[in-house]
């Protein structure tokens, strides 16, 4: 197997990656940078609606990065670490200067200084964007700044397989050339993973077709848990019906969610922030609504966007209009858009600290949706998820820095052969089951039972399914045996890791018996602080799912009732 | 309900090795479903050995670029309904240029390479790296940045460009936007290193407009052509292209300054000088329109209408 | 029925043939070509290469005059000048910045812009205003037997969002007109491909190298005649056509017609009276014309 040596190699080319490789490689380090696609295929390119940040001097003048602090706490139902909330909140405003200096096109005010708008959850507008295609921007703004560095090597279309360990130290992964199915060790003694959420383990998800867990499924395996996993978010506009994300943007602009008579709806949950409640809430409504037959046909309901005027739709919410237009067949500028609510988001994670560090392997350190720093809690506010991936992608790269300073080269392992031999059994099988048939089963089942309203019997159900589908999955096989860009192959492991995760998301919200944030259960529809104020932790033990706690960290806001 | 077709898919199927084949597959769909939805379902009911690269399904990420119904598109941003035949019939094909690794998937690494050459990064001043001096922006100078920032380097106007595959010393449409992008962004400081590695580029354009037509996101790389041609006089070199090039362009302009009209013997002459004209002039009386090019149209009457337009800015 | 015609300077020019033939059918087809007052040249393809400021001025400019004749249409025979003008209009309608410098040019010569305009191909209101079947009935001489390749070029079709009248990628405007006269159309996978006229000004030989292509690919697909519906591409591929194929070694000729010397054959007009070059010339005879 061909081997090559870095400092440090990045799992994931999204904003998180690149971030951090280009702080990595600041400090004179080598990066790998992996993913399965280019960089700016990343799922970060569809992130809508903008970044949140208060700039000193350039923010309103009653805002105060604490305000943004206690907005996220609020927000993500205080499972929030409030000190990594704090620094999110600190850091915001010297990132987007970072940001600006590399060349992102923000939107601007007419003297020349970043615009801002209002989003989901805020006290204050705080909300910096290119259009509404700020994920886009940022994503190209960072890549093509990473591509100036010569000591960032990219490894694009490689599919990463497993993390070499010795002993308790990380040793770098082993990954795969996809157009000719070349295996690679990259040993490195810092390992980041950036490789994002994973929305396609849900029938509906506005997530990229890449979003399949991976990151996730590769900590589980090498005995790193995943934080809080029962925590999934579901946004409330998805395009009916293909679930294309309509940006909060188009109601922090003006849009109204509608009923089929015509009622804005969510003046009855939320009497004082209406639309643009956080996401569990309007989600929740939305559904409620659409149980009590005030839905249309089919199953949704009407964003109204009609009387903001053509002009404006156009300038701030092209990517809207046109989403609607292309794959609803919808003017937005004349009709409402139909929406429902989607899987968007993955608030879980790989278990780390406020440094990006994981504290089971020496050397692991994870950023982005791929992490969880919890600093969106139970339920992430709209704007923060961009925030997250810069600020702790910067973090986390410093954290690499300083390992990389204090932490010699470790011994060569020879794990390695093991981890090729575990992947191509799929491909030396000759009968069994193919993925597709596993992956469209397991995503029902996710969408049924682990959705938006759970309960104690559709989630044991849940894990009961989930199991068989996992012992199945030993028996799944490859049809295709070529070996020039054999995509099967990789779907055959992204099934394995999605599987692996949504055992551990269904096993972690049985466990949960109460309501918080995006959590919520039917028969326990209660926040429960004096038991549940704390942090899952779980563990692949086998073929089940081990769970430990951890508690949250408190610095200034205790806990009270959440309305908006 | 929604109503569903039964649709018939065709696939260049290429394995890298044999010539590529075609295959059908049949797949129920309504007129919601798009190209990789109709991908997708093949793959997961009924080939999962099909390739093709797919991400965001939201026209932000590129990667779906492919021939459908002979014409470069991305798959996500069809609906299956626009595009099947009377026989509810679609075909599918790599994307041209590109050489082929398997199926739908081409190895588009000369694309990535066409935009490396272009510095595709912004050199900030080194008073603002410093944190001495904020950068700032105008509104419509953030517009015009962010028309040709847009390109998410599908590589379909590349795989779509004529000069592209008869000329190897044009860097082709996207590349060309990126670059412009950049000359156009006020906090850049690296204007005329740009303009030393786009200009003669730039010349190789034919102005076709097909990268204008295939673009899925509206950047328009032939209008950044145009835009980069237009900084002909702040060029400090000179290769044969833009040689000819800047002799082209001046006696256009004059002669509509002076006339109001092109005047093709004019140009001609002016442009390549009078030992091509004579063998050119050879050739057109072969062809029988000589008395046509020794034609003389009328000027323009109110020829200082015409002079006042084209002025130099107050 | 009237229109405002916008001939362009290469119709004018080596081109005029292309200017004979279409005042010869339209005539025929109940057409008054009225020419625009004093028009200037659209400096389509190489003034917008300068500034897009002058070019858009000059184009509204000629714009302004159909207007103030009391024409809410322009039609022209050069492709490049239609998609000069539709580009200019376009761009003006929609960004506002270029609108302003835009009218600031156009004051300076106490012209304001009032828009109403709409600029049309030549074969556009051929087939819409006066219609393939009315174009059937004053066809004299039927071109049964002949296969013309039907080419498209660029500017007529691309962007198909600026032009609007077919789509780019499937056209049929010119293959419609050449069933009409009762000749074979040929379609060939290089008919909407660039002609090379554009770079001739820069990179003639890569110029060249288009128009050659052209040629190869219509003749490969059975094309014994090539019509095109572009004063710019007649340069190229019928004025220039000796030059190219001595070029490229070929022993061959490509009789080359814009699309009214073909429709004019068709009513019974002579090789001589469109103003044919002499390829076509020799050709036609050979084929009994």
């Amino acid at each position: 197997m061909e081997k090559k040596e870095y400092d440090a190699v990045i799992l994931g080319g999204g904003l998180a990656g690149l971030m951090a490789a280009n702080t990595v490689a600041e400090h004179g380090f080598t990066v790998a940078v992996v993913s399965k696609v280019f960089p700016t295929r990343s799922h970060s390119a569809a992130a809508e609606g903008g970044i949140a940040a208060y700039i000193k001097g350039n923010s309103d003048p009653n805002d105060d990065p604490d305000f943004m602090s206690y907005d996220e706490v609020k927000g993500g139902d205080y499972l929030v670490d409030q000190n990594a909330a704090e620094l999110l909140s600190q850091k915001s405003g010297e990132i987007i200067n970072l940001l600006d200096l590399w060349g992102a096109p923000f939107n601007r005010q007419p003297d020349g200084r970043i615009a801002l708008r209002y989003f989901g959850g805020q006290t204050y507008p705080r909300t910096r964007f290119v259009a509404d295609k700020t994920g886009m921007a940022l994503l190209h703004t960072l890549f093509e700044h990473a591509s100036g560095f010569n000591n960032i090597d990219f490894y694009p279309e490689y599919y990463v397989l497993d993390i070499v360990k010795n002993g308790n130290n990380v040793n770098g992964l082993v990954a795969m050339q996809m157009k000719n199915m070349d295996p690679i060790y990259l040993k490195a003694r810092a390992l980041l993973i950036a490789s994002g959420g994973l929305g396609m383990i849900y029938k509906h998800t506005t997530n990229s077709y890449i979003n399949t867990g991976d990151g996730y499924g590769i900590a589980l395996r090498s005995g790193v848990p995943l934080k809080d996993p029962e925590f999934v978010q579901f946004h409330p506009t998805g395009l009916y019906p293909s679930d294309i994300l309509i940006s909060e943007a188009a109601r922090a602009e003006g849009g109204i969610l509608k009923n089929n008579k015509g009622e804005r709806f969510m003046a009855k949950y939320a009497p004082h922030k209406f639309d643009l409640a956080p996401r569990d809430i309007v989600s929740r409504s939305m559904t409620i609504e659409m149980r009590e037959g005030r839905g249309f046909e089919g199953g949704y309901l009407g964003l109204d966007l009609t009387h903001l005027g053509k002009e404006y739709i156009m300038d701030r919410l092209s990517l809207a209009y046109d989403a609607a237009k292309t794959f609803a067949g919808v003017d937005a500028t004349e009709e409402m858009i139909p929406v429902r609510p989607a899987q968007h988001y993955f608030m879980g994670g790989i278990d780390v600290d406020i440094t990006g560090a994981n504290s089971d392997l020496n050397g692991l350190f994870a950023a982005g949706e791929a992490a969880c720093v919890s600093v969106h809690g139970a339920n992430r506010l709209g704007s923060n998820s961009l925030l997250e991936t810069l600020v702790y992608g910067r973090e986390t790269g410093n954290t690499m820095v300083e390992f990389l300073k204090n932490h010699k080269n470790v011994e060569a392992s020879d794990g390695t052969d093991k981890i090729l031999d575990n992947a191509y059994k799929y491909i030396k099988r000759e009968n069994g089951e193919h993925f597709g048939t596993l992956l469209n089963e397991l995503r029902d089942i996710m969408w049924e039972n682990v959705g938006i309203f759970r309960d104690k019997n559709k989630l044991e159900d849940a894990v009961r399914s989930i199991k068989k589908l996992k012992e199945r999955s030993l028996n799944m096989y490859v049809t295709d045996k070529t070996t020039n860009y054999n995509t099967e192959v990789f779907n055959a492991l992204e099934t394995r890791n999605m599987i692996d995760v949504s055992l551990a998301i269904a096993s972690a919200a049985l466990n949960r018996t109460e309501t918080r944030g995006a959590h919520f259960r039917d028969d326990f529809p209660e926040r429960d602080d004096t038991n549940w104020m704390k942090h899952t932790l779980a563990y692949l033990a086998d073929n089940d799912i081990e769970i430990k706690y951890k508690p949250v960290i408190v610095t200034k806001w205790k806990p009270e009732p959440r309305v908006y | 309900m929604v109503e569903e077709k039964e649709i018939t898919v065709n696939i260049k199927k290429y394995d890298g090795k044999n010539d590529p084949y075609w295959k059908t597959y049949k797949v129920r769909a309504d007129r919601y479903t798009q190209m990789t939805e109709v991908l997708r379902r093949i793959k997961t009911e009924q080939d999962p050995a099909l390739a093709y690269r797919a991400s965001c399904h939201m026209a932000v990420c590129g990667s779906c670029a492919m021939k459908i119904n002979g014409f470069p598109r991305l798959a996500c941003r069809t609906m299956a309904f626009d595009v099947m035949d009377e026989n509810n019939e679609i075909n599918l094909e790599a994307m041209d240029y590109y050489k082929g690794i398997r199926d739908l998937i081409p190895d588009i690494d000369t694309f990535y390479d066409r935009m490396y050459k272009v510095m595709p990064r912004l050199y900030a001043d080194e008073s603002v790296i410093a944190g001495e001096n904020e950068q700032r922006m105008t509104p419509s100078e953030q517009k015009e940045v962010w028309k040709f920032q847009e390109c998410i380097w599908c590589g379909l106007c590349v795989s779509a460009c004529p000069s592209v595959r008869m000329d190897e010393k044009f860097l082709g449409p996207a590349a060309h936007a990126k670059g412009y992008r950049f000359i156009a962004d006020g906090r850049d400081t690296k204007t005329e290193e740009r303009i030393n590695i786009l200009m003669d580029s730039a010349w190789r354009c034919t102005s076709c407009y097909m990268c204008y037509e295939v673009c899925p996101q509206d950047v328009q790389p032939v209008i950044a052509i145009k835009k980069t041609k237009s900084y002909l006089n702040e060029y400090k070199g000179n290769t044969e292209v833009t040689e000819m090039a800047r002799k082209h362009d001046d006696t256009v302009f004059d002669l509509i300054n002076n006339t109001g009209k092109i005047k093709e013997s004019t140009l001609y002459l002016k442009t390549f000088g009078f030992g091509e004209a004579i063998k050119d002039i050879n050739y057109m009386r072969k062809e029988g329109k000589l008395k046509y090019a020794l034609a003389k149209d009328n000027d323009v009457k109110n020829i200082d209408e015409i002079k006042k337009i084209m002025g130099d800015k107050k | 029925m009237k229109v405002a015609y916008y001939p362009g300077c290469a119709s004018h020019g080596i081109a005029k043939d292309v200017d004979i033939a279409t005042q010869l059918i339209a005539k025929d087809l109940n057409l008054e070509l009225v020419e625009v007052e004093d028009w200037n040249c659209c400096g389509g393809g190489f003034m917008d290469d300068k500034s897009e400021e002058i070019h858009t001025a000059l184009n509204l400019r000629n714009l302004n005059k159909v207007k103030n004749m009391g024409y809410d249409k322009m039609a022209t025979p050069c492709s490049v000048c239609l998609n000069s003008h539709r580009i200019a209009a376009d761009k003006y309608e929609k960004d506002p910045e270029l609108r302003e410098n835009v009218d600031e040019r156009l004051g300076r010569a106490n012209i304001k812009y009032e828009g109403g305009v709409d600029s049309e191909h030549f074969i556009w209101v051929l087939i819409q205003d006066v219609g393939i079947d009315n174009i059937k009935s004053h066809v004299k001489k039927p071109l049964t037997g002949i296969k013309v390749g039907t080419y498209y070029g660029c500017q007529l079709l691309r962007p198909s969002s600026v032009m609007g009248f077919e789509p780019a990628h499937n056209p049929h405007s010119v293959m419609d007109l050449v069933a009409a006269t009762g000749a074979t159309p040929v379609a060939f996978p290089m008919k909407a491909a660039c002609c090379g006229f554009p770079l001739m000004g820069s990179n003639p030989d890569v110029g060249l190298k288009m128009a050659n292509n052209i040629f190869t690919n219509a003749k490969g697909n059975g094309a014994e005649m090539l019509v095109h519906p572009c004063s710019l591409c007649h340069l190229q591929l019928d004025a220039t056509q000796l030059k190219i194929m001595d070029r490229f070694n070929q022993k061959w000729t490509m009789p080359t017609l814009y699309i009214t010397q073909l429709i004019g054959l068709s009513f019974g007009y002579t090789p001589e009276q469109l103003g044919l070059g002499k390829i076509a010339t020799n050709y036609l005879r050979s084929r009994g014309f």
